[in-house]
């Protein structure tokens, strides 16, 4: 971690919301893998178990207004319901509908301009572009809007990223560089795929200041994340914060858990569940009394409720049938 | 009314928005010295924060654009060469026409995309393409092309001015070419074709240096009693079909010239489209001419390979052909 | 590529043949000799038998018209090779240089089994020329509009193509209009509401006819005249013949004392028995009688006319010529017509004796390439002077048609007074 780079101090409030988003943001990656499993879902899911918390602890302090880029891992809705975007479009998109935030257009893919979290491209990578352009938008208007550009470390393999480190280093702009380093790619181990341990060595030769959190502390990466957000918004530039987390999961469902081209063993996966985040969590906010188990169980009521309205929304909603002539006046706007 | 060079009505557009709307800027390499003198001196009264010189790094430079279009802006993209706007493909031709139809019309993306391009100065393929093609082909991006000044001025106007992204090249070879501009405020509406020259017997689609290169052949032509019809299409992305339709009525034959190559070219979606929709007018086999399918050689190979004056009416006197009485 | 069959040329004046009905199936193993095909020719309808052994492979199908010497199908010596010539035969896209071939050097190419390309492409390519004329599509939209057929006009484009200002000038000089515009108010067919009786196809022997009337009266400067002849004797002479027909073997027909009678004329005046032949009038020696005889039509509504030739008739005794003018009617009628039994003809008689009424004439018309045509109608007794006392006779009503353009009025004139000597006189058919 840059020592260089003050640290804060989380309210109880902080707690418990970090706390809460964690919970739901784990409820909503379960079922998100349960409905792909029973085919309620089209396309492909990337599930993001056992690494939940960098997105949490990245999005619940964002403002509305705020630029949000999100890790494409669990298709992003762990990082938009903990910014409080509305997902009962995202999972009407998901299974087709003409509810859906996209007008059942694009089945993966989704849009929230309103809440500034504009596209999921399907090129792992190509967030990076655009961040520039959202960051010079913000420091232009001079409102205090930060960028969150959340991805992984294989997507900073691109060109693309080290373009967007240079431009944003160069003009100030403010904007996160979110990186959730949960060690692979597709398959391919991040310890091959880059020179050095840490993905965040990367903004020392554009001079960026830097950080190494554990990402599977919700906590941890709350506080560090409020201190790059807090430079941003004070346009001291942007900041570069790298999450060590984990992937229990294969990277999409149907595609084997490897690690480079052979089976991930046993020890790792055991390992790996040792630090569970949800588990981690409920025994720190127990042992620091921000919550009662009696709370905690509610918590996890109430987000099971939420998700249960989230499913019967778009179960509810008829499936998109719009005819070609329709669509194609669609693909231009007025 | 003054005349300006085709560069200079471009400029012309580009100050005239820059001062109508905050909003507008222009992001590229090197604009502010100008490369191409449509960009030079702009920095003087528009400032760094406006004429935006990035690094070379075409999709992070791409990447202002695109992320600022997103933010409500309207960002000019200036690619300096049309070849150099393949670097960013992806971005600006993939996630730039996708974005508003595959994201439900939620939010359009006004951008503004140029660069030079084409034959004339000898430079060899990466530096003599032509982009109008591959990026009509790419759905999402309206691709216009101008042959005048006046229609350079107009459309440039018009482009910044759509709510869509638009790709609007402009070719080197009549980068001097001297016309009449309106000093005043215009635009020319983008998907209209023109008519440059009427003419009974031969319908000759073309643009940009082609178009020029077409009306000197329709002089020499009409010396012989052949007249030509010239019609620029100004847009490639919408096509005005209507306007070649119309002109077929009268003429039965058409010639396309399209600098690009051959294969996949808006030539022969211009071909294919009269084929289905006005068969029953046609004389004539719909005839192109086209560069060959290989890299665009560099040095003087480039005047055998390009279409010029003799390739237009040698394809103009082949659809007029008739056998000995 | 197996052997090549033929459109047979089955008469002299046969010059191309309808496939009526392939009697073997494409494909098929046929024997030597085995039918194999019902041919209709201009006048008749054969059964040809096969010249080879072999597997047919079928080139021109059933209901198509060809000239003679056009290969029709193949023999081949294995069902593969059939389809191996059928698939050289979709894939022989016709190049333009065929496209401008005419269709003699077709022809001779199909005539000509050492030509580098086969008879079947030859054939193929032919039947793709016929069916296809190159226009653009404009020029076929402009002819459609003003009832041209394109068929019809010239092209000038490249490669002949038929291009939009070929059909202008056809609209402007009203060039070869098609059917529909050439049509008289009076030939527009009755309107929907006519209910019709028969529909006949101009086609086969109709077709034929048809084509051979209007060659006839278009070609030949013809004309007709007309006598009465008193041919009571001669029916007295033939009633004699008559007692006799068990020693004759034939009840003797008047027509066959007719014939005589005209055989006889022609020794005097010979240029009656005449053919024009190009740009030679012919004069033979012998006498081919052409007899026109009615035949079924295609409906219960028309009917078929055909000549059937009675060759070297002047030698003949009219028993002789009765018999075998019997032999041959049956024959043409039954449609077991040899080659020569409808063609050949040098001079024709067209009776419509028995069954035009008592006392009409006619003009008929000439039955090409012949220059002259006789034409007794139905006898009928009238009151004549005879011997200075006026007698009831039977007369016959007789005419000549003949073709002025071979044959002038003078020597017309004699051979009708010769014929009527001889009807008059019938001891003279004796010298």
């Amino acid at each position: 971690m840059n020592t260089a780079l003050k640290t804060t101090t989380l309210s109880h409030e902080q707690k418990v919301k970090l706390f809460t988003n964690l919970v739901r943001g784990n409820h909503y990656d379960k079922m998100m893998y349960r409905r792909m499993m029973q085919g309620k879902l089209i396309g492909f899911y990337h599930p993001a178990e056992g690494g939940v918390a960098p997105g949490v602890g990245a999005c619940s302090f964002l403002n509305q207004d705020d630029n949000l880029n999100p890790h494409h891992r669990g298709h992003g809705i762990i990082h938009m319901i903990s910014k409080g975007v509305d997902v009962r479009t995202f999972l009407a998109e998901h299974t087709g509908k003409d509810t859906g935030c996209c007008k059942g257009r694009s089945a993966w893919h989704f849009s929230y301009p309103e809440h500034k979290v504009y596209q999921q491209s399907g090129f792992i990578g190509h967030n990076f572009a655009p961040t520039v352009g959202w960051g010079w938008a913000a420091k232009r208007r001079g409102k205090g809007q930060v960028v969150m550009n959340c991805s992984g470390d294989g997507s900073y393999g691109e060109g693309r990223a080290h373009e967007s480190l240079l431009m944003a280093q160069n003009w100030k702009l403010p904007v996160i560089f979110f990186c959730e380093n949960n060690s692979m790619a597709i398959f391919a181990s991040a310890e091959e795929m880059h020179p050095l341990p840490d993905i965040s060595s990367l903004a020392q030769g554009f001079g960026m200041p830097a950080m190494v959190v554990d990402g599977q502390d919700v906590f941890a990466v709350a506080e560090a994340a409020l201190v790059a957000i807090d430079r941003a918004r004070r346009g001291e530039g942007p900041t570069f914060v790298e999450c060590k987390t984990q992937r229990f999961k294969e990277h999409d469902i149907g595609t084997p858990d490897l690690r480079g081209w052979e089976e991930r063993s046993d020890e790792e996966h055991q390992q790996m569940r040792n630090r569970e985040p949800v588990t981690l969590a409920t025994e720190k906010v127990l042992a620091d009394d921000v919550l009662t188990q009696l709370q905690i169980e509610d918590i996890h009521e109430a987000a099971l409720r939420e998700i249960e309205e989230v499913e019967a929304f778009a179960d509810n909603s008829e499936i998109a049938n719009p005819t070609e002539e329709e669509l194609m006046a669609a693909v231009f706007a007025d | 009314m003054r005349t300006l060079t085709l560069i200079d009505a471009i400029k012309e557009a580009y100050q005239e928005e820059l001062r109508r709307d905050d909003d507008v800027f222009m992001v590229g390499q090197d604009i502010r010295g100008g490369i191409f003198p449509h960009t030079k001196g702009l920095v003087e009264e528009f400032g760094s924060d406006r004429i935006l010189d990035t690094p070379i790094a075409e999709s992070g430079m791409y990447g202002v654009a695109l992320g600022a279009a997103q933010e409500g802006m309207r960002p000019i993209v200036d690619f300096m060469f049309g070849g150099f706007s393949y670097v960013t493909f992806s971005e600006c031709s993939v996630t730039t026409g996708q974005y508003h139809f595959l994201h439900g019309s939620q939010r359009a993306l006004p951008i503004t995309m140029t660069a030079g391009v084409g034959t004339g100065q000898r430079l060899a393929n990466d530096h003599a393409m032509s982009i109008h093609g591959t990026f009509a082909h790419h759905p999402g991006i309206k691709v216009a092309m101008p042959s005048t000044p006046y229609d350079a001025k107009g459309m440039f106007k018009a482009a910044i001015r759509d709510n869509n992204p638009v790709m609007i090249p402009w070719h080197m070879g009549i980068m001097m070419l001297k016309g009449e501009v309106p000093e005043e405020d215009y635009v020319v509406p983008l998907g209209v074709a023109d008519i440059k020259r009427e003419g009974t017997d031969v319908t000759v689609l073309a643009n940009s240096l082609q178009l020029q290169n077409a009306l000197k052949v329709a002089d020499k032509l009409h010396g012989e009693g052949i007249s030509c019809e010239v019609i620029d299409p100004r847009s490639f992305v919408p096509f005005d079909l209507e306007t070649v339709l119309r002109s077929l009525e009268k003429t039965n034959r058409l010639v396309v010239v399209d600098e690009d190559w051959e294969s996949g070219s808006f030539a022969n979606t211009v071909s294919a489209k009269v084929m289905e929709q006005g068969f029953d007018l046609l004389d004539a086999p719909v005839t192109r001419v086209t560069l060959p399918d290989m890299p665009v050689p560099g040095g003087y190979m480039e005047d055998y390979i390009a279409p010029n004056v003799n390739k237009i009416e040698a394809a103009i006197r082949s659809v007029l052909a008739r056998i000995a009485a | 590529m197996g052997i090549a069959y033929t459109m047979p040329k089955l008469a002299m004046a046969m010059n191309e043949g309808t496939i009526n009905e392939w009697l073997v199936q494409h494909g098929a193993k046929v024997q030597k000799g085995q039918q194999i095909m019902n041919v209709e020719t201009e006048k008749v309808s054969y059964e040809c038998e096969s010249p080879e052994e072999g597997f047919l492979c079928i080139v021109v199908p059933e209901g198509e018209t060809v000239p003679c010497d056009t290969t029709i199908a193949h023999f081949c010596a294995s069902e593969e090779e059939v389809n191996n010539l059928l698939g050289e035969n979709d894939s022989s896209a016709p190049s333009p240089e065929t496209d401008a071939q005419t269709s003699e050097s077709t022809v001779d190419e199909s005539a000509d089994a050492s030509a580098t390309r086969t008879p079947l492409e030859s054939v193929v390519d032919k039947g793709y020329e016929a069916g296809r004329v190159k226009s653009s599509p404009v020029a076929r939209k402009l002819a459609r509009e003003n009832n041209l057929d394109i068929t019809r006009i010239e092209g000038t484009g490249p490669g002949g193509r038929i291009i939009k200002c070929d059909v202008l000038a056809a609209v402007e000089n009203r060039i070869e209009p098609s059917q529909a515009t050439s049509a008289s108010p009076l030939a527009v067919p009755p309107t929907e509401g006519t209910n019709v009786k028969a529909r006949i196809p101009i086609k086969g022997m109709r077709k034929t006819i048809a084509d051979r009337m209007q060659q006839s009266l278009q070609t030949t400067a013809q004309l007709s005249s007309n006598w009465e002849s008193d041919v009571t004797d001669l029916l007295a002479l033939r009633q004699r013949f008559v007692q006799r027909q068990e020693q004759l073997g034939t009840k003797v027909s008047v027509n066959a004392f007719l014939i005589k009678a005209i055989c006889c004329a022609i020794k005097q005046v010979p240029i009656a028995n005449a053919c024009r032949e190009g740009d030679e009038v012919v004069i033979y020696d012998s006498v081919n009688m052409g007899i026109a005889i009615a035949v079924p039509g295609t409906t219960e509504f028309d009917s078929g006319l055909m000549v059937a030739v009675l060759h070297g008739v002047e030698r003949m005794g009219v028993a002789e010529i009765d018999l075998e003018m019997k032999a041959l009617i049956g024959r043409v009628r039954n449609g077991e017509a040899r080659p020569e039994d409808l063609s050949g003809s040098t001079i024709t008689m067209s009776s419509t004796a028995g069954i035009a009424p008592p006392g009409m004439t006619a003009t008929p018309v000439l039955n090409l390439p012949n220059v002259g045509l006789v034409g007794p109608s139905t006898p009928q007794q009238k009151p004549v002077i005879y011997n200075g006392e006026m007698v009831a006779r039977t007369m016959l009503p007789m005419s000549f048609t003949f073709d002025h353009s071979a044959m002038d009025g003078e020597p017309a004139a004699r051979f009708m007074s010769a014929l009527h000597e001889v009807l008059e006189t019938p001891e003279l058919m004796l010298a």
